[in-house]
């Protein structure tokens, strides 16, 4: 009797080791490291935030220490990559329609990017002037 | 039986994690980058006016019922998808054991979720 083809191969730890596609699939998937270090320091901000103006104070401390602005340099670098790889994806996934006519994909892609502009500018709006 | 075979029972939670993984991305790719800018780069180096953070500023803007929301979209839907993309990467590298893992990342997510709205409904209390 014949085996039945397997449904899920065993495949070594190192596969994605193998094809620079599956490399970036693992560079874009460990993007969210860094992530995870800046909300985990974003949520150490609003607990000293909520103990008071010396906690707060000593959280700006912290944030200035060079391996944690180093870190969050990474997290900017990381979610820029996981948006610029993220935005390509919606046309793909949802091409979406004006009437009869069909949205450029690079229509969507550059709309995504204005929302980041948009955000950015909320945040400027909110915290960069005097 | 050595090779690893699906499981007979229908994953019915599956599309919850893969619905707060979208959102999650979502926020992550549109919110993130300017939270990380401003908070992790600007105000570290000094770059902001200095009477833009401070602590009774950033008291009154964060504890109000806007932020709540704010804090859902700025912290819980990443946290839930990072915790995804780990759960799928830990999956990827064959370690552990995914029902564990499954629960150990989603439950680390809703924890810290839970404990960051608590803060924000806490001051809001106060």
């Amino acid at each position: 009797m014949n085996r039945p083809p397997d449904a899920f191969p065993r495949l070594p730890r190192s596969w994605w080791l193998k094809h620079r596609y599956f490399k970036a699939y693992m560079l874009r998937e460990a993007t969210v490291l860094p992530l995870i270090f800046f909300l985990l320091c974003l949520m150490g901000g609003l607990w000293a935030l909520y103990r008071g103006e010396e906690a707060w104070a000593a959280w700006l401390v912290f944030m200035r220490s060079p391996l944690v602005v180093a870190l969050n340099l990474l997290a900017l670098a990381a979610s820029l990559y996981h948006a610029a790889t993220f935005f390509v994806l919606f046309p793909r996934v949802m091409p979406l329609r004006l009437g009869r006519r069909a949205i450029a994909p690079q229509a969507i892609v550059a709309g995504q990017w204005v929302g980041v502009m948009i955000i950015g500018l909320l945040f400027f709006w909110l915290f960069g002037r005097t | 039986m050595s090779q690893p075979r699906p499981s007979s029972r229908q994953a019915f939670d599956e599309p919850l994690w893969w619905l707060l993984f979208s959102a999650g991305g979502v926020c992550f790719a549109v919110l993130l980058p300017a939270t990380i800018l401003f908070f992790g780069v600007l105000a570290p180096l000094g770059l902001l006016p200095s009477n833009a953070i401070t602590a009774e500023r950033m008291t009154a803007l964060v504890f109000s019922l806007p932020d709540l929301a704010a804090i859902g979209a700025l912290i819980c839907l990443p946290l839930f998808h990072a915790a995804h993309r780990c759960r799928h990467g830990l999956l990827d590298l064959r370690l552990g054991n995914d029902g564990i893992n499954k629960w150990f990342m989603y439950g680390l997510a809703a924890l810290l979720s839970f404990a960051a709205l608590s803060l924000v409904a806490l001051g809001l209390w106060r």
